[in-house]
């Protein structure tokens, strides 16, 4: 199973801007379980009155596919020179 | 050079295997010797993905996208102008997004199969199954893409 993503570095440099910046996404996660068990009332009700009608399931699949995607992003690193300037994302 | 690689010459020789099986061969004999030169190593690099024999395949974890600009004979190239990429995308990444299959809406896939049609394609996006797919992905750990482009910016796009 993959570990999820910890931080992400995104550094940005031009004749106008050069920072860098590192986003800790470790804490997003807890803060995001929060939110979750805050909301999972909300989030049920509304799963059983959309199931009906095809968007439930939707919508299901829809967070399944977020959470996976994000729990996928470890080792993304995307790295752009050119004429503008250097972008760089990376997910660690 | 080893035996069994001038028996194999010598067939080819002989023509009694074509030169397509003499290539197989050798390529097979070449990975079991890395496959030995290497043992206990990490062997991320991927020069040598071609010769991979079977069991030496490992499971790739990185699509990697570079394209590098034209650097001249001497070093000097369009270097102001050329842009300069390094993409790495985690295996893990691409079989998450193919999921996401799943969100297209069927009309969607309806237009998406028409839009196919009118190109000349006769396929079914519905008919993808997560099993090809997974298939799909184990076979790019064999692809090697190398591009030269116009203004001799190199464009490679490989699996690690």
């Amino acid at each position: 199973m993959n570990r999820p993503p910890l931080l992400m570095h995104v550094k940005i440099q031009n004749k106008d801007a050069n920072f860098g910046l590192w986003l800790p996404l470790f804490l997003l996660i807890p803060l995001a379980l929060v939110i979750l068990i805050i909301l999972s009332p909300l989030i049920l009700i509304a799963l059983l009155v959309l199931w009906p009608s095809g968007w439930g399931r939707w919508a299901w699949e829809s967070f399944k596919a977020a959470i996976g995607s994000f729990w996928a992003m470890r080792g993304l690193d995307v790295d752009i020179q050119g004429r503008y300037g250097l972008v760089r994302v990376s997910v660690i | 050079m080893s035996d069994t690689k001038k028996k194999i010459l010598e067939l080819l020789a002989q023509s009694k295997i074509t030169a397509d099986e003499a290539y197989r061969m050798m390529s097979a004999l070449d990975g079991d010797s890395v496959a030995h030169d290497n043992a206990g190593h990490d062997n991320t690099g991927h020069e040598n993905t071609g010769n991979k024999g079977p069991e030496m395949k490992t499971k790739a974890k990185y699509l990697r996208v570079t394209i590098t600009p034209y650097e001249g004979e001497s070093g000097e190239g369009h270097h102001e102008h050329a842009e300069k990429v390094n993409v790495r995308v985690p295996m893990s990444l691409i079989r998450a997004g193919i999921k996401m299959k799943s969100l297209i809406p069927p009309e969607a896939l309806d237009k998406a199969n028409a839009a196919l049609k009118d190109k000349g394609i006769n396929f079914d996006v519905r008919s993808i199954k997560p099993e090809d797919l997974e298939e799909l992905i184990e076979a790019l750990g064999d692809m090697q893409v190398d591009v030269e482009g116009r203004h001799g910016e190199k464009v490679k796009v490989y699996v690690e």
